[in-house]
């Protein structure tokens, strides 16, 4: 019997990574096509910025920054989003009752007096103090908003929503860089879609290594350490491989809450973000989807694959896994809040094929890859491994983990996703991450998320720890 | 060895090689279980395709290395003339000749073709947009952009890019005539309109619509866009009609338009045309649409482009559609009858704010009666002195300096510039 259930598990494992594969595959596939499409309806900036930086029709945009005890970077943290580069958008900083001088710097600096407001509670959110604008006609763009302090991100971004007036909206974090033509090259995918536009995703990647200058990313760059220099080459192979392809067949599982459009009509309507999830821009993506489909309108998602935004990420292996933790957790949660709309073809392609693939290939997988690795130990110790097959095997998987990292480089330099300063520098780092990453990046990975659904399922009480910030290099 | 062979050469290494390594694999593995010939495939195949990726990253390298040489050798020898046709030192016409002097080209250059192959032609036409759309002056003459392309033999080479090239040379090249207002031919639009691809034909469509005679207006006689249109398509209409209309040729009648389209989003575009480019005179063909429909967003683009274009004879349909229409709807039908004024509108704007207990409706109401003239402010003033607890936040709103700026319609206002300020174009 024991050895009917050992063939069992052979082949059931078998199976899965051969069905990862083809996953993985088709996956790269997409993205190629999304690419070649992009490569004819994506123009340069320099033309999207002709065609829409004079037409009356380019929809105006609102960016919501919520902000708590960044009395330290506050000031430069806004005037780097002031200097993007659109006709029409306003800044909505939103104070969650910092402790710290923020608030007050703010006033200072930007002139700023409290005005009447009289605003609906369109989403959930901890009540509304009090609304300020600067009298300096320079700084008109900006609204702060001064609220009690709710203690997560999503409760910063709902009040923001409450405040904001324009059809769009963007959700940042008040320290990210933004390009200045970000909001131009999103707005492009909003003004060419036949079908109303319910959220824009951005390439974002790690601020770590890059030179800053005047708010800017003057130099872009893969980190030197190994941490950030892992997670710059998975934030690319998830923007340009997975949610590229996935947004090929209107079926973005993501739009990162670090920087990402949305219509506020719609994200109204499905009650904005949750401030108890821990994993709030998944989960408010999908409710706009279930809202969509319930509601019988079509809509569609897309991907900016330039980057669009920089953020600082983790820098040492502590702050990773309490942040990919974390993510686990979030990840537990959307599958465990949204199971309805798994396996599901009402939803459409992220129902019946997006939502299985995350279930299968991005839930399951640390399960399965924990347990292999347990089996092996036990084969070893029995004496039960046929070595060459093993690695034979391990080979195939390893090459296969490396030929997808190769396509990222691909698809970037293709796309030109990222300026980067020194080309060839950069990609011997992302080629030194690709080699070492199956080894020692991608079993911290499996760790953390085996570790998230733990707590997910004893429950303990999850506390939002921000990342420590070392700032970035300034020039 | 030339680039060719040099290619060919390493295409059939690269051959070579992957015969090899599937042969090995095939007999290396014979008499394996199926699980391992499948890897040893798999790994093989893997092997090969970042061999042939990391081959097309050079490639690339290659070429971008070999366009940035072009350019860096276009923008050397043409860079000055460039700027000086789109500068308004350019404000009056210029012959061939001076144009060749503002180049520096002497009667030698003139003699044979200025640029030697379609290579240098594509790389002379994207450093020349570069500079169309960063650096046009206002003042410079569109004629003499024409008789400088003209001299480097850059329109016939457009339409040949146009009727021959890939489906992305098709797009950019339409594009770059759209934006210099090249004239196409008519026998390459009639083959772009038959294109399989909707971008090709609508972009071939606006380019008609931009300078052709009035027969060539029929596209919209049919529910064209049935549910396929965007904003890009109103900028690029838009910019169409705007050409058209300083080239003095007569606008389509857009409220037609509007009454054969079916889908609500298209027939907005259309009355929202109609609104920018100040066709007063079809206004009154919008009546019947006003009466018969039961789209809010159409009523709302109607009533808005009455308001704009200030036409008078809608007023009793507007004060009767205050009555009627939800709240959204209101907010726009009051607008436009702060833009008219008459006076006759005022008590319908005041039952506007005392009938409803929706907020937002109550202050735009408001708005519009402080817009409202004299009158206005009189019955405005009348209202604070009388308002209850509940209503005194909405006067807060006009009493703040910078609520006070945003009361004015001027950000509607702003939807609605001057045709010559629309585009850059």
């Amino acid at each position: 019997m024991w050895l009917t259930i050992y063939y069992i598990f052979c082949y059931l494992v078998f199976a899965y990574t051969i069905m990862l594969l083809v996953g993985y595959v088709w996956l790269v596939f997409m993205s190629r096509l999304a690419q070649r499409q992009l490569d004819v309806n994506l123009p340069d900036d320099e033309t999207i910025k002709y065609l829409m930086q004079g037409s009356p029709l380019t929809p105006a945009v609102s960016i919501i920054a919520p902000a708590f005890n960044e009395e330290v970077t506050i000031i430069d943290s806004v005037n780097s989003i002031m200097q993007i580069d659109y006709p029409d958008y306003e800044i909505i900083i939103v104070n969650d009752e910092s402790t710290d001088r923020t608030l007050e710097l703010l006033i200072e600096e930007y002139k700023l007096v409290e005005v009447p407001y009289d605003i609906a509670m369109r989403v959930q959110s901890k009540p509304i103090k009090r609304v300020l604008k600067s009298t300096d006609e320079r700084y008109s763009k900006l609204i702060v908003v001064d609220k009690v302090h709710g203690g997560r991100k999503a409760d910063g971004s709902n009040a923001g929503i409450n405040v904001c007036s324009n059809k769009y909206f963007v959700c940042t974090d008040v320290d990210c860089i933004i390009e200045p033509m970000a909001l131009y090259r999103m707005m492009w995918f909003v003004i060419n879609s036949h079908k109303p536009m319910i959220g824009v995703g951005a390439t974002m990647l790690m601020s770590n290594g890059c030179i800053v200058e005047d708010g800017k990313v003057a130099e872009a760059a893969v980190p030197n350490t190994p941490i950030p220099m892992f997670q710059q080459l998975e934030y690319l192979r998830s923007f340009l491989i997975s949610k590229l392809g996935w947004s090929r067949i209107n079926a973005l599982p993501n739009i990162s809450g670090g920087f990402g459009l949305f219509d506020t009509d719609v994200a109204v309507k499905s009650g904005g973000y949750d401030p108890m999830s821990m994993a709030e821009d998944v989960d408010m993506l999908l409710r706009m989807v279930t809202y969509m489909k319930n509601s019988g309108q079509d809509f569609q998602l897309a991907l900016v694959p330039k980057v669009c935004c920089w953020t600082e990420g983790p820098g040492s292996l502590k702050q990773l896994v309490r942040q990919r933790t974390r993510w686990a957790r979030g990840l537990f949660e959307i599958v465990s809040n949204h199971r309805k709309l798994f396996f599901n073809p009402h939803y459409g392609p992220i129902g019946s094929l997006t939502l299985p693939y995350l279930f299968l290939f991005e839930f399951i997988a640390p399960l399965f890859e924990m347990t292999g690795f347990l089996f092996m130990i036990w084969l070893t110790l029995t004496g039960g491994v046929n070595w060459s097959a093993a690695l034979l095997i391990f080979g195939m998987i390893y090459i296969f983990s490396v030929f997808i990292s190769f396509f990222v480089m691909y698809f970037d330099y293709k796309l030109k996703a990222v300026q980067w300063k020194h080309t060839k520098s950069s990609y011997f780092k992302l080629l030194v991450a690709t080699l070492l990453e199956p080894f020692i990046y991608h079993p911290i990975i499996t760790y953390c998320s085996i570790v998230g659904y733990w707590r997910f399922i004893i429950n303990t009480t999850a506390v939002w720890t921000p990342i420590q910030r070392k700032g970035v290099k300034k020039r | 060895m030339g680039t060719i062979s040099f290619i060919k050469y390493y295409i059939s290494l690269l051959t070579a090689y992957c015969k090899f390594l599937f042969t090995f694999v095939l007999y290396k593995f014979a008499d394996y279980p199926n699980e391992i010939k499948f890897a040893a495939f798999v790994s093989a195949l893997c092997v090969m395709i970042i061999i042939v990726m990391l081959l097309s990253i050079f490639w690339m390298s290659w070429l971008e290395k070999r366009k940035r040489r072009l350019r860096e050798h276009i923008e050397k020898k043409f860079a000055k003339g460039m700027e000086y046709i789109v500068s308004s030192q350019a404000s009056k016409l210029m012959t061939e000749k001076e144009i060749a002097q503002a180049f520096d080209l002497d009667k030698e250059d003139l003699q044979g073709p200025l640029l030697r192959n379609n290579r240098e032609k594509r790389m002379f036409v994207e450093v020349f947009y570069m500079y169309f759309i960063s650096k046009r002056s206002e003042l410079s003459r569109t004629e003499n952009t024409h008789v400088m392309l003209q001299l480097f033999d850059i329109p016939d080479y457009l339409e040949k890019e146009v009727s021959l090239g890939s489906m992305k040379h098709k797009v950019n090249a339409l594009s770059y005539m759209r934006t210099f207002k090249l004239p196409i031919s008519p026998w390459v639009i009639n083959k772009l309109l038959n294109s399989r691809y909707m971008r090709v034909q609508r972009l071939a469509m606006y380019s008609t619509i931009m300078s052709s005679s009035d027969s060539a207006l029929d596209y919209f006689e049919t529910d064209f866009f049935d549910n396929n249109c965007c904003i890009k398509d109103e900028i690029e209409l838009g910019f169409s009609l705007q050409r058209r209309r300083k080239l003095g040729l007569k606008l389509p009648n857009l409220a037609r338009w509007a009454h054969i389209q079916s889908n609500e989003k298209t027939q907005c575009m259309f009355v929202r045309l109609m609104r920018r480019f100040n066709e007063i005179e079809y206004c009154g063909q919008l009546k019947d649409l006003y009466n018969q429909t039961k789209k809010k967003k159409l009523i709302e683009e109607i009533s808005r482009t009455w308001g704009y274009l200030h036409y008078l004879d809608c007023e009793d349909l507007l004060i009767e559609a205050l009555l009627t229409q939800p709240d959204d709807t209101k907010v726009a039908i009051m607008h436009a009858m702060t833009r008219l004024a008459t006076g006759k509108s005022l008590n319908a704007l005041l039952d506007g704010f005392k009938n409803t207990t929706n907020p937002h409706v109550r202050y735009e109401a408001l708005r519009c009666i402080y817009n409202y003239g004299e009158e206005g402010r009189a019955l405005f003033n009348e209202l604070e002195q009388n308002a209850s607890e509940a209503d005194k936040k909405f006067f807060t709103f006009f009493h703040n300096p910078i609520t006070l700026e945003k009361i004015r319609l001027d950000k509607e206002q702003a939807y609605h510039p001057s045709v010559e300020t629309v585009f850059n174009g």
